[in-house]
């Protein structure tokens, strides 16, 4: 109750009063330090308020939208033939072969799809010139970034098989559409079932 | 000398003592769940141009001040003063009028409309001392009206908290716009409103990706029949080949300095993960294995990765060190599925991702040590692929029911939440960008 604690409760209450002032000065500054970004975009009739510091900023052409509307901007132009591509890769293709069905989260060949790779491979081995493209596909549960690897780990299952049924693996060629081709749009099991599949493009 | 100073900090704290009882407008950003700062925002005043935009920039601010839970936007029925064109020149706003309705500030804004060119002035005003807390007058093109606002929603935010807010970042994502087949990558602001495309090639685009500065996305594209890795910029539409190896590829997450990518590459169907330079598109593995390595997010150090591995028979999120085999744990227990982690980038060494648990898939965050798992988001069908908000405050989320498709927002703490943008169908991969 002496001299020496109503000092400590000063001291205190000064070093608090402190804090509150240096951080009324750190949120002025901050304000005022941009106040030179530039008055170019002002208009004539400018506050004359300036003292209170209202600054002035003029902003950036905004991300994106400085190319046209609706075009293929870029200075990499896609070829048409690309584009036309591109465009074929949203639409499914038509197939001489079924697709072969996987379990979900899994890319190992199950017994029911073997009746149909032995058609491709025997295909393939009479038509020496036949390219064969295997399109990896998921249903729609799941993330797409790990679906687009699952969808290629099934396609790369099924081209080891064709392999060793004895199908030169030169003419065989693998993509993942990961979940983003259904076959079947539908939401349930029955639907899941035939979109985890390995679909046959004949190019 | 001494006793000098003595004196004026006596005189300091004489002057400051009102100011600790509600003067100085002061709000904890780390202390939610207290009272919140009631502040007015009136419709903006219109000298000239679109009279809707003096509406829809209050409403914006007042969306962005909601996020934090430490506003209270008093309604506009209640306001008794009108703003006038002369209160930002020599008329001083009656600030007892303000005070009277319990608005602790004022916002008031001056949208002047030229031809292209829109001229807004904003102010804070601390309503008890008179004082401008805040003061700005932006110049853009119409089209950035609502970013205007978020840009001054920061300023707000600031003024009160001396935290910089995020308001004006955004989130690109991937979606089928109308009936197509095909995705395109979108980015919209935080108000939800108006996304902008960034593709528009009618192939698979998907998992956009931010580079550090918020002027490029990376992205995976299917636009000339093969997947590649792009690297666009979003300042002049140039776009070049990052990534060309392999079948399947996806972009995880730029190193903290920009000049390198973290991506997932397929090769003879074993997916791994690269560090591609952007100079030069060289490429390094960082994890292999025989299974399935996709999504990298490295820690704000740059020191740690995470990504998900089906190594044990399932996918799980995995940490480890860069640079050395050392390290390397399962941090999620969440269910028989967990993929697309996001580290938060604010030093807290949380990582957000996706698990299944029950037939659903739910947003988990956990310690990039595996301890403190917890379940963030959940609903009546689908949440996936979170990302962080540059401050760590916040995770955005794509929740999917039956073919319908949105992307939320919720925060950290899982207290709050919106649904940030609808509309088109196979909405994911959402990212936010960096800090503008």
């Amino acid at each position: 109750m002496g001299k020496g604690r109503g000092w400590k409760i000063c001291l205190a209450i000064l070093a608090v009063c402190t804090m509150v002032f240096a951080f009324g000065c750190s949120k002025k500054q901050a304000v005022k330090s941009t106040d030179t970004s530039g008055t170019a975009g002002a208009p004539a009739g400018a506050p004359s308020q300036g003292k209170e510091g209202v600054v002035t900023e003029t902003l950036k052409p905004e991300a994106g939208t400085t190319a046209p509307s609706g075009g293929t901007s870029g200075t990499q132009v896609a070829s048409a033939a690309e584009a036309a591509a591109g465009i074929a890769a949203t639409e499914e293709k038509a197939s001489p072969f079924q697709d072969v069905h996987f379990d979900f989260d899994k890319s190992s060949i199950r017994d029911d799809a073997k009746q149909s790779l032995s058609a491709v491979a025997a295909y393939l081995k009479n038509n020496r010139n036949a390219r064969v493209q295997i399109e990896g596909h998921c249903d729609e549960r799941g993330t797409s970034e790990y679906n687009m690897a699952l969808g290629d780990r099934r396609a790369e299952s099924v081209r080891k098989y064709l392999a060793s049924l004895g199908v030169q693996t030169g003419v065989l060629s693998t993509v993942s559409y990961g979940k983003e081709k259904p076959l079947d749009p539908g939401h349930n099991e029955d639907a899941w079932a035939k979109n985890r599949r390995a679909h046959f493009v004949v190019k | 000398m001494k006793r000098s100073s003595f004196l004026l900090l006596i005189a300091a704290a004489v002057f400051l003592f009102p100011a600790t009882s509600g003067a100085i407008l002061y709000i904890d950003i780390n202390a939610p769940g207290g009272k919140r700062m009631p502040v007015a925002l009136p419709t903006f005043v219109t000298v000239s141009g679109d009279p809707k935009i003096a509406a829809v920039m209050p409403k914006v601010i007042s969306d962005d001040l909601g996020m934090t839970a430490l506003f209270e936007v008093i309604p506009s029925e209640a306001y008794l003063e009108k703003i006038l064109p002369s209160h930002f020149n020599r008329t001083p706003l009656s600030f007892p009028d303000w005070k009277m309705i319990g608005a602790e500030a004022v916002v008031i804004g001056k949208v002047e409309g030229r031809g292209d060119r829109i001229t807004v002035e904003m102010r804070l005003y601390d309503s008890t001392m008179g004082n401008m807390m805040a003061g700005r007058r932006y110049t853009g093109p119409p089209r950035q009206v609502r970013m205007i606002a978020h840009k001054f929603a920061n300023e707000i935010l600031y003024a009160f908290t001396g935290v910089r807010g995020i308001f004006d970042t955004e989130i690109a994502f991937s979606a089928t716009p109308g009936r197509g087949k095909n995705k395109e990558i979108y980015v919209v602001g935080l108000d939800g409103q108006d996304p902008r495309p960034i593709t528009s090639n009618r192939s698979f685009n998907l998992f956009p990706r931010w580079s550090p500065d918020g002027d490029s996305l990376a992205y995976t594209s299917f636009r000339t029949g093969v997947p590649v890795i792009y690297m666009r910029s979003l300042q002049d539409g140039s776009e070049r080949a990052l990534v060309k190896f392999g079948t399947t590829k996806s972009p995880g997450c730029f190193s903290s300095g920009g000049d390198s990518l973290y991506a997932s590459v397929s090769q003879e169907g074993n997916s791994d993960i690269y560090r591609v330079r952007v100079r030069d598109s060289s490429a390094e593995r960082v994890v292999g294995g025989y299974g399935i390595e996709v999504s990298p997010s490295i820690s704000p150090d740059g020191k740690k990765i995470a990504f998900v591995s089906n190594r044990g028979g399932s996918p799980q999120i995995y940490v480890r060190d860069i640079d050395s085999l050392s390290g390397e744990r399962r941090v999620s227990y969440a269910g028989g599925y967990s993929t697309s982690p996001s580290w938060s980038p604010d030093g807290g060494n949380r990582i957000a991702f996706t698990s299944q648990s029950g037939g659903r898939f739910s947003i988990y965050t956990v310690n990039a040590n595996g301890s403190d798992q917890r379940l963030l988001a959940s609903g009546d069908g689908d949440c996936t692929d979170p990302s962080y908000s540059p401050d760590g405050r916040y995770v955005v989320y794509s929740f999917q029911k039956k073919g319908y498709s949105e992307l939320r927002i919720i925060s950290a703490d899982g207290r709050w939440g919106k649904r940030l943008f609808s509309g088109f169908s196979g909405i994911g991969s959402p990212a936010w960008s960096p800090r503008r």
